[in-house]
């Protein structure tokens, strides 16, 4: 499994393709290949909905459809790096969410992807969040299951 | 404002008040059952008013409520609110998980030529 989790306002997402890198790069960079995998199951992502202006600054928008009874979930994205095939990182203003990729060869003919996402806005950068954050995401789920028993 | 702005601005909130140990003891606590301030500050060594201020921290994110008549008001676990946050969390975690693996169909019909296809593995 691939997910793996680090502090409350954080998660990282790691996945071991067997693909050469500028591939794969290509895949998350190009709406022709994001096309096939940006929605999760049950959900579409139609080209002509996604929007990709590869430069920092540069739009990063998507809006994934539900299959089932056509609800929109509209994503505005503005890329903050791009180092290809390295590094693609990009921030959606409207929730203060960022997401970083980096995409490293492992010299065999696949490549490992790693995405670092901050999770929560705002409110959780601040010196009073930030302290009570050492305890980890994967606790905190813990704590939760015991919580909703 | 739209919903799901609204859900972002409850999300903070709730993220923020569970990002306090001694705000999740008290969450801890009372998930066994209804407790008054005083019930509540008995196991920590910090002074009423700091756990009322921790209180409604709590209520402001909709994570306990609190009676409004007697005179011991006491507070109750709103667990729903507690499963708006894990249910994001877990989504979130879905979608990136579904997306990996169509990535990696998507890879394998790229790579694979029409002489191997049938034989490839996995």
């Amino acid at each position: 499994m691939s997910s793996t989790s680090t502090d409350l306002g954080e998660a990282t997402f790691t996945r071991v393709y067997d693909a050469p890198r500028q591939l794969v790069f290509a895949c998350m960079t190009e709406p022709e290949h994001l096309t096939h995998f940006w929605g999760p199951v049950g959900v579409s992502t139609p080209i002509e909905n996604i929007t990709v202006d590869l430069h920092v600054g540069g739009a990063f928008e998507t809006i994934m459809v539900n299959d089932a009874d056509g609800t929109e979930y509209p994503s505005r994205g503005v890329y903050t790096e791009i180092d290809p095939p390295h590094t693609l990182a990009w921030v959606e203003p409207d929730i203060g969410m960022t997401s970083r990729s980096t995409f490293t060869d492992l010299g065999d003919g696949r490549t490992e992807v790693r995405i670092v996402q901050s999770h929560v806005p705002a409110l959780f950068r601040t010196p009073e969040a930030q302290a009570g954050m050492a305890s980890s995401f994967d606790r905190f789920a813990g704590y939760l299951a015991t919580l909703t028993v | 404002m739209a919903e799901d702005d609204r859900d972002e601005v409850a999300l903070d909130a709730i993220f923020a008040a569970l990002a306090d140990g001694t705000r999740r003891q008290i969450l801890t606590r009372l998930s066994q059952g209804e407790a008054t301030v005083n019930e509540l500050a008995a196991p920590f060594a910090i002074s009423l008013p700091a756990v009322s201020k921790h209180l409604k921290v709590l209520e402001r994110a909709g994570l306990i409520s609190r009676t409004r008549d007697g005179q011991f008001r006491p507070c109750r676990l709103e667990a729903d609110r507690l499963d708006h946050a894990s249910d994001w969390i877990e989504q979130n975690r879905q979608i990136w998980s579904d997306r990996f693996d169509k990535l990696s169909a998507h890879l394998r019909d790229l790579t694979s030529t029409p002489t191997n296809k049938d034989t490839a593995d996995e």
